[in-house]
């Protein structure tokens, strides 16, 4: 007898009954050839939390900021606006005490101090509070990264240029001045002394 | 004090029941067709004086009396090239899903996928007009608040970041036409009779996006997923929260294969409602080919 299977068509077996769902209970997940442990065989593919990011190099800033070390505030934002405007907290008023700062190094601490205590930053640039605070946290990293550049100092040459030039400046005016007080004495009568 | 209210209730006590017998519009609220007799209506009957108005023979559109019209100015506008083909992803706000969630039209203690966005029967999808699934929009992503593990068609930063500070987990994953006609009516596909098909891989210009873990695709590495997480914690000043520690972490983390298009069910198995029973291929022809 010819069965389905040997003439080469495709057959099905029930493996699977309603009324003992427990008898062949799964065990392995289904996994095609695109599943993650293909496409990445060396990768864990655990979702984890990292705390802090990877080093790279030398930098002495790598933008991690730890958003606990901060006080956050919120309130209204200013200009025009309706209702939302007038309700809805979208200002973000970020500050944290410069010199108690773990997270910055003490050169940069240095550079950042021009007043006691602590730093301010604010925003209300965009109608989202969520968007004003990485607006803030932005403003944070960017004054910070600024007190990092390293500026060219002018060689001896330019200095010694400029140096002379207000030399020659300074002369300029005194000239000016001496030919200017000269003028205006000429316009009075000589004084004559006998 | 006299309270207005009270009184009306009293008065609604002792009043005859409400029926079409003693209720009437608002006066003005409804004016009567216009007939073509008598002084309102007749006489030029709406059609003014003179001119194509009444004459009813106007110039055609976009006619502009001799000049070159616009319409016919410009030989071709690429502006608008293969708009028709392009895919949409019609939106789904991040309000409306806090407000499902809280209204209990979605359960939030399993995975969320597009299926159980299309079963609470409140969001549409038209696969046939080139629409492709759940485009989940930051309106309201300051206000969610639910954890959940939820996968999307598409979804911008602002609400992964949204998702994520609320401690739950967002993916994005592609379905094909025929996965999400499979996935709209999932019983009247069952009732078709046919095995579960495969789902197919994203297009070529939508492979990037899908391979991109700051994008939470499904294709991409779930460990650079979880450097992505932290970036997004500082860029938008939240605490990032430890999902290992989670009692939900195993749910949080269920991912479906990407050639899976339901949890739980291969392709290639057929569901058989009527009789209670899923049938499963077990030549290895076929096996080899739903596994591929």
């Amino acid at each position: 007898m010819n069965t389905l299977k040997s003439l080469g068509i495709p057959t099905y077996n029930a493996v699977y009954n309603s009324l003992f769902p427990n008898l062949l209970k799964r065990t392995v997940a289904y996994k095609s050839a695109l599943s993650l442990n293909n496409l990445y065989p060396n990768s864990s593919l655990k979702l984890t939390t990292l705390s802090l990011p990877p080093k790279h190099g030398n930098e002495k800033f790598s933008g991690y900021i730890p958003i606990e070390e901060l006080d956050i505030t919120f309130s209204r934002s200013s200009g025009p606006g309706g209702q939302n405007v007038n309700k809805v907290n979208t200002k973000v008023d970020v500050r944290f005490h410069l010199q108690s700062a773990k997270w910055l190094s003490d050169e940069i601490k240095e550079k950042l101090s021009e007043k006691e205590g602590y730093l301010i930053y604010k925003s209300d640039l965009t109608r989202s509070q969520q968007l004003n605070l990485a607006d803030c946290l932005e403003k944070i990293r960017s004054s910070v990264r600024e007190c990092l550049i390293e500026r060219a100092e002018p060689s001896p040459e330019t200095t010694e240029k400029i140096r002379r030039k207000l030399e020659r400046a300074a002369k300029e005016r005194l000239l000016i001045k001496r030919q200017r007080s000269q003028l205006k004495n000429d316009r009075q009568a000589p004084q004559v002394v006998l | 004090m006299p309270n207005t209210v009270d009184k009306a209730l009293n008065l609604l006590r002792f009043l005859p029941r409400v029926c079409l017998a003693n209720i009437r519009d608002n006066p003005g609220s409804r004016r009567g067709p216009r007939r073509g007799r008598a002084q309102h209506g007749g006489d030029k009957h709406g059609a003014g004086n003179k001119g194509s108005g009444q004459r009813q023979n106007y110039m055609r559109i976009g006619y502009e009396t001799g000049n070159n019209p616009f319409y016919l100015r410009f030989p071709w506008e690429p502006y608008y090239k293969g708009h028709h083909l392009k895919r949409q992803y019609p939106p789904l706000s991040m309000l409306d899903l806090q407000k499902m969630i809280d209204l209990n039209r979605i359960d939030t203690s399993k995975p969320i996928d597009l299926v159980a966005i299309l079963n609470t029967g409140l969001y549409k999808l038209f696969p046939d007009q080139h629409q492709f699934g759940v485009h989940l929009t930051d309106d309201g992503a300051d206000i969610f608040d639910a954890k959940v593990n939820l996968e999307v068609q598409w979804a911008n930063e602002l609400v992964v970041a949204a998702v994520e500070r609320a401690g739950g987990v967002i993916t994005t994953a592609y379905y094909d036409p025929h996965s999400l006609q499979a996935m709209l009516n999932t019983k009247k596909f069952f009732e078709r009779g046919i095995p579960i098909p495969r789902r197919m891989m994203p297009p070529p210009d939508a492979i990037e996006y899908y391979t991109d873990a700051s994008k939470r695709g499904y294709l991409a590495d779930p460990e650079k997923v979880s450097e992505e997480r932290l970036v997004l914690s500082q860029k938008y000043g939240y605490k990032l929260p430890k999902i290992e520690d989670d009692p939900d972490y195993e749910m949080l983390t269920e991912r479906k294969d990407p050639r899976q298009i339901f949890f739980g069910l291969d392709p290639g198995w057929v569901v058989n409602l009527r009789d209670k029973v899923i049938l499963k291929p077990q030549e290895e022809e076929l096996l080899k080919y739903y596994a591929s």
